[in-house]
């Protein structure tokens, strides 16, 4: 959107009273039952954690520079890479979008005031907080060095992995409520606050997504929690549980975790495609292509994502018979996953795209996730998985997938957002400069590790042959990251100048129709003064540019709705 | 349906070039060094699954950068038409179920090779394989050889790994192979090839397994069946060069695995008496059989043994004919399984244990040895060309 950066225009007011600035001091934040501060709180933690886990990322890719290893011993380099995997897995991309992004955005699609449980709303976060803490108490009291999988017997044995073990799976079992009580939050907000109008199928996509993660959160961790408990008794009290030498199985121990672990992915996914079904539509200024199919292939992942554990268990010495099943039903979830995204690519067709960030981040996910999505099919094809299990192949595919599509999504949904939480806007061109570091740093990292993955490179490895040919690959993955890292701080620089000499973003910068355009930037305190009426929040015919306001308005040839003229268009009436 | 589709692919799969497949089995782009029966059908699997995702990927990026230029947001432009579709339904089926076939093919041939790599045929020679943190120990119970840190495998014949863990999970994984299987404590696994070329290939573990994980490797050599029968008959009588010095720690390192499971180090009753201590009470005769006659008894000039070392010789390839009291006398017999200069060994063993172990039944590192003279064990350490062939597979103590 060109004209979004050309001139200097009359400013517009800034909303006098917002949820910035409805109440001042410290307490009014720590105790806040307002659902766009505890969003921003989540946002600023979570984005703390993910500068966290990223340095652990660098050291362990300067550590691979060379065959034997560069600044790190093996116990070091063990503790690296499992601080960086247990971090970004359940501090950073499973809260990410749903509480950052979802608890601000969520109760505003609504039209409603906030979610439906306020104070679980603000308990989930400071569980957050406690989680955080405890990790970091893992890290003094004898380290982590078991992977974010915990695998037993080596993770339960005193005698092989380092103290911090009870420590990081209290943490874990914490988190986990903290994404229970958020999803449970979100279900009974979805259900019961929807405004007149709002019909399941007008939702915004976004919400459709967030709810099918919701169920997942709702019905999968649990199941983590009783995992981590056992595994907490059998390394306090030595009760044979998962270890053989106590008579348990530890074969037993991976069921469980991946029954939680493998839908988990999902968490994680499902609500960036939700983001990135708003960033396509709105960006592109077209109605969205196929509400029907991308509502339900949502639904369909959250059911296919607990029937699909055992494919991280190929090798593990499950009966060939079920393995044989997992991988069927592995290949099911390739399907919705294929609908999405030609949904996506069919909605840009005719349509008004704009090349601001959020749209960079929108397209490169369509260009990652296919990437991603291609490469399950190589790992979920038994006989070719056997020989990739383990691998680097496997590190680039899921890394393709969480960090390339998931958390390159919430990077994007930050910028599609930002003028709404913030009421600033940020500098376009330095986004689009970011994003270019990132999307080419991205790949150069990560599209190495599927050549160094096929050839025989194991996973979670501190050092390795000189003579397998692997080097060269690990230099090329290491500068990419660099890259990456690059791309990722100038874009927590200009984010941040944005704060203070950011132009003042107008209601709607973007063209969107579901309610949070509605709303001044950023919000007031109580959202909406009377509960709006919902049309079809994908037709974008409705609104203009307006230079006066530096943003999109109602076009005044338009009814508004809610008004006699405007009867709900149904999808395809066009 | 299903069988069209499958010859469809099959034949698809004849007629693409094979990228990954040169018919040197060297390494490609995307595959290393291929050397196993089932290597070239899981990498024609792959270069057809790559093939499959290079056409998505072409197809989507064209479009993607296609509309992005196309349909860019003209200049000044300030507001919208509702052109193009909303939805289409026939267009949506169609890649609704194209991936479906697609997938449902990938998932039968992929399904075909695992079943043939779980398994193993019936005449395949094992080798028993213990992963402890961080070494590999392999046993050639044919041979009564055990190797640690590599392997040797005959060239052209199936070949099957059965695997077991002292400690925590481990994996096994040969690249050149294309195979891999977890290495799980408290059960066996079992993972099979047929090497194709010989020469000298990397085993990987691929389960972390804590702090030298990374350095848990080992090689497997690959040998023409000639090359190999001879390897494995030097390995196997090796013991017949160990001057006498060496056989106490010789039988404990590569004997006494096979003994492990019955008896112990540490003083504890299993199976049968533990070894620790038994020299001692042999020698002064204390040791009661089950008919309640005294071991002082019956050694000594002209009595049924003339010395100790000779009842401990006698137990080992005769244990029914004295069973010790209390205890079953569920041994079998050693005869011809073990060399007389095994026997030797392993009664020097007995004698010297306690400065080769600890109290807890450890492996002292360097033991402190006095020097032995031919004859101090028992006699005729005379060996028969015969091959030992152990029966069990008992895990191996490791170093």
């Amino acid at each position: 959107m060109t004209t979004l950066d050309t001139g200097h225009h009359e400013q517009p007011r800034l909303a006098k009273d917002n949820y910035l600035t409805h109440s001042s001091g410290l307490l009014s934040w720590l105790l806040t039952l307002d659902h766009k501060r505890i969003g921003l709180m989540y946002l600023v933690s979570v984005l703390g954690a993910f500068f966290m886990g990223g340095i652990f990322a660098l050291l362990v890719r300067t550590q691979l520079l060379t065959p034997e290893g560069t600044i790190m011993g093996q116990d070091e380099y063990n503790q690296a890479f499992t601080l960086h995997g247990a971090i970004m897995v359940f501090l950073v991309i499973i809260p990410s979008v749903p509480a950052s992004l979802g608890n601000f955005v969520l109760p505003i699609m609504l039209g409603a005031k906030d979610v439906a449980f306020p104070r679980l709303n603000l308990f989930s976060y400071y569980l957050w907080v406690i989680g955080a803490i405890f990790f970091v108490l893992a890290l003094f009291t004898g380290g982590l060095d078991t992977g974010w999988t915990f695998y037993t017997p080596y993770s339960t044995d005193t005698n092989s992995a380092m103290g911090g073990v009870i420590p990081a799976l209290t943490a874990v079992f914490i988190l986990g409520f903290s994404s229970i009580f958020t999803g449970m939050n979100f279900l009974t907000t979805i259900h019961r606050l929807r405004p007149p109008g709002m019909t399941w199928f007008r939702m915004p996509l976004f919400l459709w997504s967030i709810y099918a993660t919701a169920v997942i959160q709702v019905l999968a961790t649990p199941v983590l929690g009783i995992t981590l408990a056992l595994l907490i008794i059998e390394r306090a009290f030595g009760i044979g549980i998962f270890n053989p030498a106590l008579g348990g199985d530890p074969v037993l121990y991976q069921h469980f975790f991946w029954f939680y672990s493998h839908p988990a992915v999902y968490i994680m996914i499902l609500p960036a495609m939700g983001i990135i079904s708003e960033l396509i539509a709105v960006h592109s200024h077209r109605h969205i292509f196929g509400y029907k199919f991308i509502a339900w292939s949502s639904i369909a992942i959250a059911v296919f994502s607990f029937l699909v554990w055992g494919h991280h268990m190929f090798t593990s010495g499950q009966s060939a018979l079920v393995t044989v099943i997992f991988s069927a039903i592995t290949f099911s979830v390739a399907i919705p996953s294929a609908v999405k995204i030609f949904n996506w690519l069919a909605t840009m067709y005719k349509g008004h795209i704009s090349w601001n960030t959020p749209m960079l981040y929108g397209m490169g996910f369509l260009f990652i996730f296919t990437i991603g999505g291609l490469t399950g099919l190589h790992l979920g094809t038994l006989a070719t998985d056997i020989h990739l299990h383990d691998t680097y192949f496997v590190v680039a595919h899921f890394h393709y997938v969480m960090m390339g599509s998931a958390l390159l999504a919430f990077i994007g949904g930050i910028h599609h957002w930002w003028p709404k939480m913030t009421g600033r806007m940020y500098n376009e061109n330095a986004g689009r400069v970011a994003w270019c570091l990132v999307f080419v740093g991205f790949n150069v990292t990560f599209l190495t590790q599927f050549m160094l993955g096929s050839q025989g490179m194991p996973r979670r490895y501190a050092t390795y042959p000189a003579d397998a040919g692997f080097q060269i690959y690990h230099i090329i993955s290491t500068y990419g990251s660099y890259v990456m890292a690059c791309g990722f701080f100038l874009t927590a620089i200009y984010l941040v100048l944005s704060l203070f000499n950011g132009r003042r973003a107008p209601t709607n910068p973007w063209g969107g129709r579901s309610l949070e355009w509605q709303c001044s930037s950023p919000p007031p305190h109580d959202n909406f003064s009377e509960q709006p009426t919902v049309g079809d929040c994908y037709d974008f015919t409705v609104l203009e540019w307006s230079e006066k306001e530096q943003g999109y308005v109602w076009r005044s040839d338009v009814p508004h709705p809610g008004s006699e003229a405007d009867q709900p268009t149904s999808e395809g009436s066009h | 349906m299903m069988s069209f589709v499958t010859s469809m692919i099959l034949s698809l799969l004849g007629s693409v070039p094979p990228a990954s497949v040169p018919t040197d089995g060297g390494a490609t782009f995307w595959m290393p060094e291929s050397a196993s029966a089932q290597a070239p059908f899981v990498d024609h699997l792959f270069d057809f699954i790559n093939l499959i995702s290079y056409i998505f990927l072409v197809l989507i990026t064209v479009i993607l950068v296609y509309f992005a230029v196309r349909y860019r947001q003209k200049k000044g432009q300030v507001n919208f038409s509702g052109d193009g579709p909303v939805h289409n339904t026939p267009l949506e089926l169609t890649w609704t179920m194209v991936p479906m076939l697609l997938v449902v093919a990938i998932f039968y041939l992929g399904m075909v090779g695992f079943l043939d790599l779980r398994r193993s045929p019936s005449n395949s020679y094992e080798i028993s394989v213990t992963a402890q943190k961080w070494s590999w120990s392999f046993d050639h119970p044919e041979f009564g050889v055990n190797q640690s840190g590599e392997v040797f495998v005959p060239l052209g014949r199936p070949v099957q790994f059965l695997m077991g863990s002292a400690d925590v999970l481990h994996s096994c994984f040969v690249p050149a192979f294309r195979v891999k299987q977890d290495v799980v404590p408290g059960r066996y696994s079992r993972l099979w090839f047929e090497a194709t070329k010989p020469g000298t290939y990397q085993l990987y573990c691929t389960e972390y397994c804590g702090r030298d994980h990374s350095k848990m490797l080992a090689m497997v050599h690959v040998l023409p069946e000639d090359e190999f029968q001879e390897a494995m008959g030097k390995l196997a009588t090796e013991y017949m060069d160990l001057p006498e010095h060496d056989l106490p720690t010789y039988a404990l390192e590569r004997l006494y695995n096979r003994c492990a499971s019955c008896h112990s180090l540490d003083g504890s009753a299993v199976v049968g008496p533990s070894f620790k201590g038994l020299w001692q009470r042999t020698e002064k005769g204390e040791t009661v059989f089950t008919d309640g006659q005294k071991l002082s008894n019956l050694v000594g000039t002209g009595k049924e043994f003339a010395t100790p070392e000779d009842y401990i010789r006698n137990s080992i390839l005769d244990p029914q004919h004295l069973v010790v009291q209390n205890y079953t006398g569920a041994m079998p017999s050693f005869q011809g399984q073990l060399k007389e200069r095994q026997v030797t060994a392993l009664i020097l063993m007995m004698k010297y244990l306690d400065r080769l172990v600890d109290a807890q039944g450890e492996p002292i590192l360097s033991p402190d040895l006095p020097e032995l003279n031919e004859g101090d064990g028992s006699e005729g350490s005379e060996d028969d060309a015969e091959q030992a062939t152990g029966t069990d597979h008992s895990k191996d103590n490791g170093e």
